[in-house]
């Protein structure tokens, strides 16, 4: 599913060349669930959004379902990140002017369905995940957990290989923390890819795969 | 994405920022506005002039004389001569052969000694065109179709309805003059050549005069009106022409036979206005020289005014379009403003909208897809905003009228309007919408 390798990624700090990512080697294969744990500042978040065909390796491979990510032209991401990937941001990242259901169903919109089609795909989703009597609502109007939801939702509409979760509970309370966990872990049970960025071991012992992300190097992981 | 999609987007962002898009829209609005009112007003001026001139020939050459020895007495106005001594030079007088001269009121002044150059005798002599000099113009000039000659003056008139003995203008003409002119006859006949031969007392009506003197042009028909106190059958009376830029105002005016006219009322104290046809409105010019030399032939010491209507149009067509290009150039800079500022909002907007273009990004959203929702939200602003222009002309339109401009409203030109404020709106809200689709997704995900 995930096949990287050698991959470096870095930033030019004034004349100086920063690096983030060192020589990472990383494999995740189809219905795991990993979570890669990390401190603040060990480049985790540059890792997802490399992992996410958001911003683009230094150099290395990195093949996402047999794609050659590392050769692609941004047009060519901005396809990969529609219909291979499921975000799940750690502050939702919900569009305040849209309601639940046009938010949800917007990845679909960007491959040409219409409103009627997207809105009947997403619906199975959008009951499973116990938001179908919110959906004409802002998200100003929910919850936390709520919007946690709809975030999944939208991460799950079209499909996607792998949902990407980025601190998906770091703006949570416990409880709904808890939820949302038990959520992926139901959603893995039933086939669907997951890769789950946080600082929190307690978040991190949910997936059944943990990697260490230490200084840019992903250097240890513990089968669990 | 769907256009559609993209339509139900630009929909739902604009319909809860209801007073941002008023807001925004205001240059377009005016500018709109303005760009629609530059096109009635400047087709208001067109119609204008085309009003005032529709009483001449396009290939009509008028010509007459002014004599700048003032001290003739005679009163008809075709020559313009004022009445009693003007401050003529001294040491001329009139040649002999012409009337009028010194006689009227002429005595000898003094001021200048004589000596003056050629030049001075220009135009001393009161030389009156007559019939035969039109038909020497009509032989020796060519590519003429037709002449006419005429010559109006004030008569008083009564009879009708007149409680008092009036003055009006009196033209005395040729049977041809109403074709030439453009006239038209709401009742009864033009003056006929028989009339003219005859010397027959016998009048058409201007429309106004018909109303003045008889109340109606049906009672006016067959009626007779007393000119100098002479009694003239009324012959035909004209459909209404209104203001007419110049020569003879035909509504004001009792149109008599010319051979009448300088038998009854001028005498031979007569200047008449000799017009001539071009056939081709092109040669006017050549015409023109032509008649100046067989003139000068007949009158070496005189200069005669020669105009022609196509001039006279062209005059003030261009005065009109100098007008029209004033207010077009007013209304250019408007949309210039108002499209800078749908531009700056625009940026606010994108500034403000970052983190939402950031999301779509990271969802798959395509440049081109961002690019098109921002164009398009500048030009439903835009059209929104030149919707309200419109109205707002239609609304003004009877504010401006009241002030004596001639405002001509046109579908074209709304639609021309519209076209302008939706453009305008659509160029300048293109670059906010570039730098909206080439935001880098991670640093616009980031913004809050």
């Amino acid at each position: 599913m995930i096949d990287i390798k050698n991959l470096n990624k870095g930033y030019m700090l004034g004349e100086e060349y920063l690096p983030i990512l060192k020589n990472i080697n990383f494999h995740v294969d189809e219905g795991e669930f990993v979570a890669i744990l990390g401190p603040s500042g060990s480049g985790k978040t540059t890792f997802m959004n490399v992992i996410g065909c958001m911003d683009i390796s230094d150099s290395g491979e990195y093949y996402l379902d047999g794609l050659s990510i590392h050769e692609m032209p941004e047009e060519q991401l901005t396809e990969i990140r529609n219909k291979e990937i499921g975000f799940i941001f750690q502050n939702y990242q919900l569009i305040s002017t849209y309601t639940v259901l046009q938010n949800i169903i917007m990845p679909l919109l960007m491959r040409g369905m219409d409103h009627r089609s997207a809105e009947e795909q997403c619906m199975e989703t959008i009951k499973l995940l116990g938001i179908d009597h919110r959906l004409d609502h802002k998200p100003s109007e929910l919850s936390g957990g709520q919007k946690q939801r709809v975030s999944i939702a939208r991460a799950m509409a079209g499909n996607p290989a792998i949902l990407l979760a980025d601190e998906p509970t770091g703006a949570l309370d416990t409880n709904s923390g808890k939820e949302v966990l038990k959520l992926f872990q139901e959603l893995n049970a039933m086939g669907h890819t997951i890769v789950m960025i946080t600082h929190d071991l307690k978040v991190a012992q949910s997936a059944k795969r943990i990697c260490k992300i230490v200084d840019g190097r992903l250097s240890e992981y513990s089968v669990r | 994405m769907r256009i559609s999609e993209l339509f139900r987007l630009v929909y739902l962002n604009l319909s809860q920022n209801k007073f941002k898009v008023i807001l925004t829209s205001i240059g377009i609005v005016v500018g709109t506005a303005t760009i629609m009112m530059v096109i009635a007003i400047g087709t208001g001026g067109k119609q204008d002039v085309a009003e005032q001139f529709k009483n001449l020939n396009a290939g009509a050459i008028d010509i007459s004389y002014e004599s700048t020895n003032s001290s003739s007495s005679s009163g008809n106005s075709g020559g313009g001569f004022p009445g009693g001594g003007g401050g003529g030079f001294p040491g001329r007088s009139s040649g002999g052969g012409f009337s009028g001269g010194m006689a009227g009121g002429g005595f000898p002044r003094g001021g200048f000694p004589g000596g003056s150059g050629a030049d001075d005798r220009i135009n001393q002599e009161d030389v009156s065109l007559t019939e035969d000099d039109m038909d020497d113009l009509q032989v020796f000039v060519p590519g003429l179709s037709d002449a006419t000659i005429s010559f109006s003056t004030k008569a008083d008139c009564d009879g009708g309805e007149l409680e008092d003995t009036t003055s009006f203008t009196i033209a005395g003409v040729k049977d041809n003059y109403a074709t030439l002119s453009n006239m038209t006859l709401s009742m009864g006949e033009f003056l006929t050549e028989e009339n003219e031969t005859n010397k027959e007392k016998v009048c058409v009506l201007g429309y106004n005069t018909a109303l003045e003197i008889f109340g109606s042009g049906y009672d006016a028909y067959d009626g007779t009106v007393y000119i100098d106190d002479r009694p003239y059958t009324v012959s035909g009376v004209l459909e209404e022409m209104g203001t007419v830029s110049s020569g003879i105002s035909p509504d004001e005016a009792i149109f008599i036979p010319y051979a009448t006219g300088v038998k009854y009322l001028t005498g031979d104290e007569v200047s008449p206005t000799i017009t001539l046809i071009a056939e081709d409105v092109n040669n006017v010019d050549t015409i023109k020289s032509y008649v100046t030399d067989v003139l000068l032939d007949s009158y070496p010491n005189s200069e005669f005014t020669i105009t022609d209507a196509g001039s006279k149009m062209e005059a003030a067509m261009a005065s009109n379009d100098t007008l029209t290009m004033l207010l077009i150039a007013m209304a250019v800079i408007v949309f210039i403003v108002g499209g800078i500022g749908i531009m700056n909002v625009l940026f606010v907007s994108v500034k403000e909208r970052t983190n939402e273009i950031g999301i779509l990004k990271a969802l798959g959203c395509k440049q081109s897809d961002i690019l098109k929702e921002f164009v398009f939200e500048a030009s439903c602003i835009s059209l929104i905003g030149a919707l309200m222009g419109v109205m707002i002309a239609l609304g003004i339109t009877p504010i401006i009228e009241r002030f004596s401009v001639t405002v001509v409203l046109s579908v074209s030109g709304a639609i021309i309007s519209l076209l302008f404020g939706v453009l305008t709106g659509t160029i300048f809200g293109f670059y906010p919408a570039y730098k909206a689709s080439k935001l880098i997704p991670i640093v616009a995900l980031n913004q809050e």
